[in-house]
């Protein structure tokens, strides 16, 4: 750059006329090659594209270059210099001529100069804003699909509950985790501490420890046999030991039934229900499977519970 | 290391006298966790007298070099076979070679090195071949031999057998700087000075068949572009406009060369038919458009331009005249250069300041940062995509470098004297 700011302060006046002082002043990145070209070619043309205005430059004691005495010498690899030109272009050679503009001119080009360096700055922005914009999308899409691919993947288990959130299992294939809303209207009162308990385990399965959450209900139900949340961590430990490696079914298959016999009426159990049907189908029995998912949709075929489409569904796909 | 050091010092005793001062030396500074262990063993020389040339350390230090191999040393070998009959698997195997290579050279008229690997642990001979050529190009077809078992045991071409070009600056007090544009082969070895002038060379690049090189030289007081015949040291002066002449790249079919003039203004992007050297202006900005590089497929060109504020790389499609950005990432993104496979751009990035050669995923858009050190500039890109030759500085001399693409090997080549840059990685040779 010491080079470029050299040429300037010779160049005088003209810098503020000369479009070089604009390259100059733009070039504080370009690479060694450019900036020393610019130190030449502004020392030797001195800014002498502006020479439509007709004027001469006062001259520049820079444009003087020291003549070279020694000349370059090009070789084969055979080392041995090589004299002959392989072809003949002859560069034109560049008119010396300058601007001496006037201080309006000056001016008028300091702000266009400005504003060149903001459109060029905005230009930046918009590209970037572009590209922002076209990742977003991208990403946007891919959530999408994502999201399908989850929904579809889980037989539309989660379409029934607002409220669920589901997580697909690592271990277990297509199981999904639903999340059922905490049920309440059994009459029971929430005892002193139980929703921290259930909710600190119902923590766990959403952060998908598994086998923490297990421990964590079972803790739940010795703590609160009777609770308001007993049924749910019944439920939760029956889709939990499907989940937990290695799968443990009959366990699955008590923690449900457990669930159907001992609180028949409450809103998990068509899920409760559907579930039993799934684990009897996992454990080879399709009698008994098949068993439970017609009572799925004969006992709550009236009712809106999700678990009489998934019935419907696995019924269609299995049998 | 110290077979290494060895290595170059006879290479320094035979090279020319004109070209010792160029010389560089190789420090492998970082390699693969669990370089795989081979052997060459010297190969069996058949003829009068002692061999010219030691083929097996050229191929030794080219699989070295590559970070992915440990090359046992001489001293350790429990035999020299040079035919698959007096090969003693369990020595090898004492000596936890994995892999062995053989040869025989021998002198008619042309030198004719025939070669065979063999897995030590399955005892069975992999590869075999034969490679012919002029005497004094004995190192190359060493590096034909390294490339042959190198693509064997990889699954990737090697490029040994490539050569590279660099600008050296010797520094006179008193002001007369002497500048170098030399050639030499992609170990660094048998330096040959192409132009010599007390004024600035830059830029140097290589015609896609090897045969042809281009740069800009300031010997006539003004940058100026030339293309130079390497075989016969003959050149043409292909521009010499006011302003910037830079940059020249030549296209993949070779018949146009893309190059920075700023004869009409600012510096822009011009194509040049180099049979009727007629220009062709392809961007129009009052930006800085610079350091253009073809896409293999020749469809669309890579350059630097600050059009967005702050430098960045743009393409331009010759077909539609459109330009995109493609840099995203980073304040700074300067001179790409593309691979072979169109894929991988090497380039150089502004990171917390300092400068370092970064490689892009033109698919995924993933930048990674290949270099640690500090003021890395002009990558220049293996034929076979592996490794990126670039510029850096260490204790206070400018000297090559080299990384492979995934940032897991490394070497330094520092020159003996003077400060060394502006490398550029050569195609495949065609023979």
């Amino acid at each position: 750059m010491q080079y470029i700011s050299k040429a300037l302060v010779a160049g005088g006046l003209v810098i503020l006329t000369g479009p070089l002082c604009l390259m100059g002043h733009a070039q504080s990145y370009v690479d060694v090659e450019a900036e020393r070209a610019a130190a030449q070619s502004s020392a030797a043309s001195d800014t002498s594209t502006s020479a439509d205005s007709g004027t001469t430059a006062p001259p520049d004691p820079y444009s003087v270059q020291p003549a070279q005495s020694y000349p370059a010498t090009s070789y084969g690899v055979g080392s041995a210099p090589a004299a002959t030109p392989m072809g003949g272009t002859t560069a034109p050679g560049a008119a010396p001529a300058a601007a001496q503009g006037g201080q309006n001119l000056g001016n008028l080009f300091y702000q266009l100069q400005q504003l060149q360096q903001e459109v060029m700055r905005l230009n930046g922005k918009v590209e970037e804003q572009a590209n922002e914009l076209r990742v977003l999308k991208e990403q946007s899409l891919q959530r999408y699909v994502d999201l399908d691919k989850r929904i579809s993947g889980g037989a539309g288990a989660a379409a029934g509950s607002a409220a669920s959130a589901s997580a697909s299992s690592g271990g277990s294939g297509n199981t999904t985790i639903t999340m059922p809303p905490a049920s309440s209207g059994s009459g029971v009162a929430e005892q002193p501490g139980e929703g921290e308990a259930y909710r600190a385990a119902y923590a766990l399965v959403r952060g998908q420890q598994f086998d923490s959450a297990v421990q964590a209900f079972q803790k739940f139900l010795q703590d609160y046999p009777a609770g308001k949340y007993a049924p749910n961590a019944h439920y939760w430990l029956g889709e939990l030991y499907l989940v937990v490696e290695p799968q443990d079914l009959e366990s699955s298959r008590q923690a449900f039934m457990l669930l159907l016999s001992e609180y028949p009426g409450n809103s998990k159990a068509p899920d409760a229900m559907y579930k039993l049907g799934k684990v009897y189908f996992l454990k080879g029995n399709r009698e008994k499977s098949r068993e439970y998912m017609d009572r799925v949709i004969s006992d709550y075929g009236s009712s809106n519970s999700s678990a009489v489409k998934l019935a419907r569904d696995f019924i269609a796909e299995n049998y | 290391m110290k077979r290494l050091t060895a290595f170059a010092l006879t290479l320094m005793l035979m090279a020319a006298s004109l070209a010792a001062r160029a010389e560089l030396t190789i420090e492998i500074t970082q390699g693969v966790d669990n370089p795989t262990p081979i052997a060459v063993v010297p190969f069996a020389w058949q003829g009068a007298g002692s061999s010219p040339t030691d083929i097996a350390s050229v191929v030794d230090g080219d699989l070295n070099r590559s970070g992915q191999f440990a090359p046992v040393g001489r001293a350790d070998m429990l035999g020299l076979p040079s035919t698959e009959a007096e090969i003693f698997y369990r020595d090898w195997r004492a000596i936890n070679t994995e892999y062995l290579v053989i040869g025989r050279v021998s002198v008619a008229g042309e030198m004719r090195i025939e070669y065979e690997l063999f897995d030590v642990l399955r005892q069975t001979r992999v590869h075999g071949g034969v490679v012919t050529g002029p005497v004094n190009e004995a190192r190359m077809l060493a590096h034909q031999v390294s490339d042959a078992v190198y693509e064997k045991l990889t699954g990737i071409p090697g490029a040994f057998a490539t050569r590279m070009l660099y600008v050296s600056v010797t520094r006179v007090p008193g002001g007369n700087d002497y500048y170098r544009l030399t050639l030499a082969d992609s170990d660094g070895a048998r330096p040959i000075v192409l132009l010599e002038s007390r004024e600035p060379v830059l830029a140097p690049s290589w015609s896609p068949d090897g045969r042809q090189i281009a740069y800009v030289s300031f010997e006539s007081s003004r940058p100026a572009i030339y293309r130079q015949e390497l075989a016969t040291g003959r050149r043409e002066q292909l521009t010499s406009f006011k302003g910037l002449n830079g940059s020249p790249a030549w296209s993949p079919d070779g018949n146009t060369m893309a190059m920075v003039l700023s004869k009409d203004g600012s510096p822009d992007i011009y194509l040049m038919n180099l049979a009727s050297k007629r220009l062709t202006r392809i961007t129009n900005h009052y930006a800085i458009d610079t350091e253009p590089t073809w896409m293999p497929d020749g469809k669309s060109l890579l350059f630097t331009s600050d059009r967005g504020g702050r430098p960045q790389i743009y393409r331009y499609d010759l077909r539609s005249g459109n330009t995109e950005r493609v840099t995203f990432e980073g304040t700074y993104n300067a001179r790409a250069r593309v691979a072979q496979d169109g894929r991988n751009m090497v380039l150089v990035h502004q990171r917390d300041g300092s400068f370092h050669i970064a490689l892009l995923d033109l698919v995924t858009n993933r930048l990674h940062v290949l270099t640690s050190t500090q003021l890395d500039e002009s990558p220049s890109i293996a034929p076979n995509g592996s490794m990126v030759l670039y510029a850096t500085k260490y204790a206070e001399q400018g000297i090559l470098a080299a990384v492979s693409v995934d940032g897991g090997v490394k070497f330094r080549l520092p020159a003996r004297e003077g400060d060394v840059r502006e490398p550029a990685w050569s195609p495949y040779m065609r023979r």
